[in-house]
């Protein structure tokens, strides 16, 4: 219970931190929503009536206070620009990219895990020297690029997925997941290689240890050793980065999300950030940091399910 | 399944280690062989091969070790250096087991106890799960671990350092061995503990009518737990005889230098140890004489000619063309 209570307080520090310093930026950055809204050809006078009408010439302060204000309400804000309902706009199209992002993290594990396994079994053997090599490619890579590329390959090359596009669930699971596949993979390309390579140096250090050389003696087979004794005191590093690369992937959803025409929170920003719609660009903060607090609160809790001494321990402030 | 019956028998074993420097031969040519309810203690410093030795029959040696084609490790018969991994993996557990020295480390953090033995159970006896369960709380009671119906869904870092190795003794005995190797069991644990775990091995091997292993650098271990003692040094057995003889009629200079430097009751305090002079032989570049000749006392210039063949009358063998006791023996 103390724990959880540590774990909100922090989730509201860094909250604070980044919708301020968020608003602090999109407020030093040159023109504001007010020149937006007038259009191309409006005067000075025009401009400064619109800011007057807005509020946006009180202090930084009073309007960051105000709109903590209106989000502890529950009033989350209109947008400056299409007059949408800040909290629709963002829980419209963060469902969209949180499938995204889950999706790329599935695909980097399932990549990460076995490959991690097959390197750390004999290191610096042929498989270790293979998929070395394949993981350093395809990191060098920016996603933007294995975007372009898998577009070409699968999509005009093959013709076996779509380039852009994106269906809600409710038209069914594949119907959703196809058009996802391609960006997901994308992301998944550049975070699996960090993975692999975190899981192997753990894991060649597990496999040293006397519990695998009497699983050994036990008579277990290796695929049973690696699986079942060293995966799960192998892959503690392996969890901690998975949250913190959540950070990383918010950043790659946004770029993805243009390339394969994704309704996503990433969209809704970009636009905003380009319009100076404030208003819009603090709820997606908002919800970026939301998320990556949660990632890493959900690794805490994984922590516990890999190892028992964390349960039991209780030596956690 | 009667006694005498033999259930090992190592013949010429070599176990060498691929290193910068060079071949590093850790056992260096060990023969012995060793029957049903019988309890054999290898001893010998850190380092002396004891814990290779123990590896080398398990067939569970590092991918730097080298084997020579001619070693041979025959369990129950059958040759296990011509087996497959996969065949060895069927013999380890049903007709082999070890127990490891540190049963800090050598239980799986992750896992709760009642999974490691039930693994076994499992895999070899083709148990299912209900009745692994049941059989892993008998284990438990069978090693005396308190409250083995609690214990069983409990991970190892709740136990003490004694209990974890009987769990580790469990985990051994499971699919009823015939050969089970002790390397060093109690070395890690508490004094008081230490007996307690010697007396429950002892007990097993008897009831179960296994052959025993026991790896120690201690000769206080073996003196009243094994029939037969090897004396290890420098990867080679040195001196091997029935217990009683080898305390009795010691042959060996070395062996007597290991006894006299353990420290007795009836010495005067702060009276300074008979340790052994010098370090144990460098297994790279050994001296192409006997192993121990640099730091025995009874060595003359013969001893560097050529090693000393194990050899003796009437069941105990000395590796030494200069050995203790000839008067009472000639």
């Amino acid at each position: 219970m103390r724990y959880l209570l540590y774990r909100l307080r922090r989730l509201a520090i860094v909250l604070g931190v980044v919708t301020f310093i968020t608003f602090l930026l999109v407020n030093v950055l040159p023109g504001d929503v007010a020149y937006e809204m007038a259009g191309m050809d409006s005067t000075e006078e025009e401009v400064q009536e619109i800011r007057e009408e807005l509020g946006l010439n009180r202090p930084v302060l009073i309007r960051y206070v105000e709109w903590v204000g209106g989000v502890f309400t529950g009033d989350w804000g209109t947008s400056y620009i299409n007059k949408e309902n800040v909290w629709d706009a963002v829980t419209d199209r963060f469902p969209v990219s949180f499938e995204l992002m889950l999706l790329a993290q599935i695909l980097a594990l399932s990549m990460a895990i076995p490959a991690g396994m097959a390197s750390a079994f004999r290191p610096n053997g042929r498989a270790d020297r293979i998929i070395g090599a394949l993981a350093f490619a395809s990191v060098s890579m920016p996603s933007f690029m294995t975007a372009i590329l898998l577009i070409f390959v699968f999509a005009l090359g093959l013709g076996w997925l779509p380039a852009t596009g994106y269906e809600p669930l409710s038209t069914g699971l594949w119907a959703n997941l196809k058009p996802m596949i391609l960006p997901a993979l994308s992301l998944a390309l550049v975070e699996w290689t960090i993975l692999m390579r975190t899981l192997r140096v753990e894991m060649i250090s597990v496999l040293q240890e006397n519990y695998i050389a009497l699983a050994r003696a036990k008579g277990m087979s290796n695929l049973r050793i690696l699986w079942v004794h060293a995966l799960r005191p192998s892959s503690f590093s392996m969890i901690t980065l998975l949250g913190l690369q959540v950070a990383r992937l918010l950043g790659g959803t946004i770029i993805i999300e243009q390339i394969f025409g994704i309704p996503g929170i990433g969209r809704l920003l970009i636009h905003a950030v380009y319009t100076r719609d404030f208003i819009v660009i603090q709820g997606c903060v908002t919800f970026f940091a939301l998320a990556f607090v949660t990632a890493n609160f959900l690794v805490d809790v994984a922590y516990a399910w890999l190892d028992p001494r964390v349960r039991t321990g209780g030596s956690h402030g | 399944m009667h006694m005498g019956e033999i259930i090992l028998d190592v013949r010429d074993q070599r176990t060498s280690f691929a290193t910068a420097r060079g071949m590093l031969a850790a056992v260096d040519g060990v023969s012995f062989t060793l029957q049903r309810g019988r309890t054999l203690g290898v001893v010998g410093e850190s380092g002396s091969g004891k814990s290779v030795l123990s590896r080398s029959i398990m067939r569970l040696l590092p991918g730097n070790a080298v084997v020579p084609g001619g070693s041979r490790v025959i369990l129950n018969g059958r040759d296990l250096t011509r087996l497959s991994e996969a065949e060895l993996r069927r013999l380890r557990g049903p007709e082999m087991a070890i127990v490891f020295q540190d049963p800090m480390t050598s239980l799986n953090p992750v896992l709760s106890i009642g999974r490691q033995i039930m693994e076994v159970l499992m895999f070899h006896l083709g148990m299912k799960k209900r009745a692994a369960r049941a059989r892993a709380i008998e284990l438990l009671t069978a090693v005396g671990l308190p409250q083995p119906d609690v214990r069983v869904d409990q991970y190892p870092h709740q136990l003490s350092g004694g209990m974890r190795q009987r769990v580790a003794i469990a985990i051994a005995i499971a699919c009823e061995p015939d050969l089970l190797i002790a390397d060093e069991p109690t070395t890690a644990l508490d004094v008081t503990v230490q007996a307690e775990i010697l007396d429950l091995l002892q007990r097993m091997v008897r009831e179960r009518n296994m052959a025993m292993i026991l790896i120690t650098h201690d000769m206080g271990v073996v003196a009243g737990r094994c029939d037969d003692v090897a004396v290890m040094y420098a990867g080679r057995i040195v001196e091997q005889a029935p217990v009683r003889d080898l305390f009795r009629n010691t042959r060996m200079p070395y062996t007597a230098a290991l006894l006299a430097s353990i420290p007795k009751v009836t010495d005067p305090p702060h009276r300074k140890l008979d340790a052994i002079d010098g370090r144990p032989p460098d297994l790279i570049n050994p001296p192409p004489g006997c192993p121990f000749a640099p730091r025995c006392k009874l060595a003359d210039a013969d001893c560097d000619q050529g090693k000393p063949m194990l050899e003796g009358p009437a069941g105990h063998l000395f590796a030494c063309i200069r050995p203790l006791g000839q008067e009472t023996a000639a």
